[in-house]
């Protein structure tokens, strides 16, 4: 084409290696995780959740006592050089059963978190991405659920779940004999989980959706579309990585409050029962000697404390570190 | 001129969004974004299509694409009406027909690299043999004008125009023939906008495309086009070959916009007589009854405002809607 025209077009100049010389090549995961080790609470918290979940796997095999070993000669003993944290009514080890409180903090969190977030991650993108009346009844329900107090859930499930459960794994003890099914806190833990996914989704559920919502309306979606691609490959190449950032803060800062939860009910006495240590009910079991032996009650609220605060921060460094908009 | 087989006939084309407005919602309108529209693009042409911002071009667009579903009308291509195909039939032609988006800061995914982006229409839509995909990412990252290197890096760390380059060599990595291109320089610095251009030309060159080429700016379709299309408030208001449309403009709106456009010369551009526009586009909520335009035109007459005016062909070939032109 000629240029017989009034605009004039100069030539192109396209330099290859023009603005792209001094930058290496680096994934936006790095990227991330490069800029939130740069914050010195989240690395403090990274440290103790590490600490935890090592706990959570090996503490049962290297605490110095088992923790359900009772010795009635010594109890509630302070802390010295045998026992770190003292020892409780029954004169079990406290240092003991405070790691294995780990254990039942993070098996139950884990799962809740997975749970809840998968539960939320399904309803909230199928409300998003399908939009209209069915988004409108399932952000009704979500709403409905977020907004029941989960204590009183909590005891309508126990109450409900509790006897039919126990009743089934008798039964298949006499039926098999197999001694799995002498672990009643089996039935505690399972209980303890439904009652916390069941009202820790709805949060997941809502912020997918908003998600995706925005996701949805951006060029590179309706670009993938013009290509061709399958619906589904649009969720999950498009959709769900540009969505699921915020989610994983969520799911952080869930994981906290999921043990919060956890040692509430426990605590009130329809979560993890003794002899089974949860921080929950150790805390409770503190409180009724706490003038005589403080340490009962302090090292599974300060460990509690600890954990939930840490997660916290973690999510707030992720929430940082994940951030498009502080993308150069 | 060169002879050219029609590519694409859209054909009494109309798109209406159903919106709801108040601060509650509580009252329902039609926004008549498409009102009838009649076009063919030929094939190896660049049509332009210009207007006003909101008057409809880019739903032309994406309804030609089938991203959005037609209200009612035809688009033929291939000897299909694409408005009737399901979104699987529609697949395989995708592959033919793509779109170069007006902003490319959203145009690529963020959590892909450019190689990825590059590379998934390709394997989508299996145009090379898979051991000749990257060797293809390759070229086609040469055809923008970067570095092999660049295929690991992520679009947040290309600049507008760069990405701008990604985003048309994506749209031309499954070996399209006809691209629309909506506005593809608007959002970018004026310093890059005319290598856009030339990379555009180029690629039309050397891959023989089609284009639909949207702007609001005369001047930059005046460059690129063979062809002109002029839009008014969802329906076109004049077509025809380029040098008919910018150097004796019949409908009063091409007229107004083209005079619009400053002239480099000061003499000319004191002593031309002018028509302006005057007052606001109307609503595509309710377009004025009769000649869309007659509310902005000072030829306006009785029968404007009353009857809407045919698409109709002059003797010197271009088309035309409007009362006052002469058949
Ligand atoms: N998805 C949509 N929903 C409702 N109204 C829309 C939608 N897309 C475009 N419109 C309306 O349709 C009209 C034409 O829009 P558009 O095609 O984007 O114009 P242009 O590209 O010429 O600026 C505008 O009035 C716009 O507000
Ligand atoms: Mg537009």
């Amino acid at each position: 084409m000629t240029l017989n025209t009034e605009m004039q077009m100069p030539p192109t100049q396209i330099n290859p290696l023009e603005e792209d010389t001094n930058t290496k090549p680096f994934s936006i995961w790095q990227d991330s995780f490069g800029r939130m080790m740069k914050n010195k609470l989240v690395v403090i918290s990274l440290v103790l959740i590490i600490i935890l979940l090592f706990m959570a796997i090996f503490g049962p095999y290297i605490t110095p006592y088992d923790y359900l070993a009772q010795d009635l000669t010594k109890r509630n003993e302070s802390p010295s050089a045998m026992h770190w944290l003292g020892t409780d009514q029954l004169g079990r080890d406290v240092f003991s059963r405070v790691i294995y409180g780990a254990r039942t903090a993070s098996l139950v969190s884990l799962l809740v978190v997975f749970l809840s977030s998968l539960i939320g991650l399904v309803v909230g993108s199928i409300a998003g991405y399908v939009g209209g009346k069915v988004d409108f009844v399932l952000m009704w329900i979500t709403d409905l659920i977020m907004a029941f107090p989960y204590l009183i859930l909590g005891v309508v499930i126990s109450v409900s779940l509790r006897p039919p459960l126990t009743e089934w794994m008798e039964d298949r003890f006499l039926a098999t004999g197999n001694p799995i099914f002498r672990q009643t806190s089996f039935v505690d833990v399972f209980i303890v989980i439904i009652v916390i996914t069941s009202t820790a989704w709805p949060p997941y559920a809502r912020l997918v959706r908003s998600q995706v919502m925005m996701v949805r309306g951006q060029n590179y979606v309706t670009a993938a579309r013009a290509l061709g691609l399958s619906q589904m490959k649009i969720v999950r190449k498009y959709i769900i990585p540009n969505s699921i950032g915020p989610v994983i803060v969520q799911m952080s800062a869930g994981l906290g409050s999921a043990m919060l939860t956890e040692s509430a009910l426990s605590f009130l006495g329809i979560g993890i029962r003794p002899p089974i240590p949860s921080w929950g009910n150790m805390i409770q079991d503190g409180l009724l000697v706490w003038r005589t032996a403080p340490h009962l009650l302090v090292a599974p609220a300060v460990v509690l404390g600890l954990m939930t605060v840490a997660f916290s921060f973690l999510g707030d460094g992720l929430n940082d570190a994940l951030n498009p908009k502080q993308w150069k | 001129m060169i002879e050219r087989k029609t590519i694409l006939t859209v054909e009494n084309l109309y798109k209406q969004f159903q919106v709801r407005l108040g601060a509650f919602g509580e009252n329902k309108g039609t926004v008549h974004a498409v009102d009838g529209v009649d076009f063919d693009i030929l094939r190896g042409e660049t049509l332009g299509l210009v207007g006003e911002s909101g008057c409809g071009k880019s739903t032309v667009g994406y309804t030609i694409l089938q991203l959005y579903r037609a209200t009612s009308g035809k688009i033929w291509y291939d000897g299909k009406d694409l408005t009737q195909l399901s979104d699987k039939q529609l697949r395989p032609l995708r592959q033919k027909i793509q779109m170069i988006f007006q902003d490319p800061y959203s145009t690529l995914n963020p959590r892909m690299t450019i190689g990825e982006a590059l590379a998934e229409p390709i394997l989508e839509h299996q145009t090379v043999p898979e051991k000749e995909v990257i060797p293809r990412v390759v070229e086609l990252l040469g055809d923008a004008g970067l570095s092999s290197k660049c295929m690991d890096r992520y679009p947040h760390e290309f600049s507008g125009g760069q990405r701008q380059r990604i985003c048309i060599v994506r749209a031309l990595a499954c070996n399209p023939e006809f691209i629309v291109c909506d506005e593809p320089i608007s959002a970018l610095d004026v310093s890059v906008q005319a290598q856009i251009i030339n990379l555009l030309q180029d690629l039309q060159e050397k891959y023989n495309l089609t284009y639909l080429f949207i702007a609001h700016d005369l001047s930059v379709v005046k460059h690129i086009s063979n062809r002109v299309a002029v839009m008014y408030l969802g329906k076109m208001a004049e077509l025809g070959p380029k040098d008919l449309i910018f150097n004796n403009p019949m409908h009063p709106y091409t007229k107004a916009l083209l005079q619009a456009i400053p002239i480099p010369n000061p003499h000319i551009e004191k002593s031309r007589t002018r028509e302006l526009l005057t007052g606001d586009i109307p609503s595509a909520l309710n377009p004025p009854a009769g000649c869309h335009f007659h509310t902005r035109c000072s030829h306006a007459t009785d029968l404007c405002s009353q009857e809407t005016p045919r698409w109709k062909q002059l003797p010197d070939g271009r088309m035309i809607a409007c009362h006052l032109a002469v058949e």
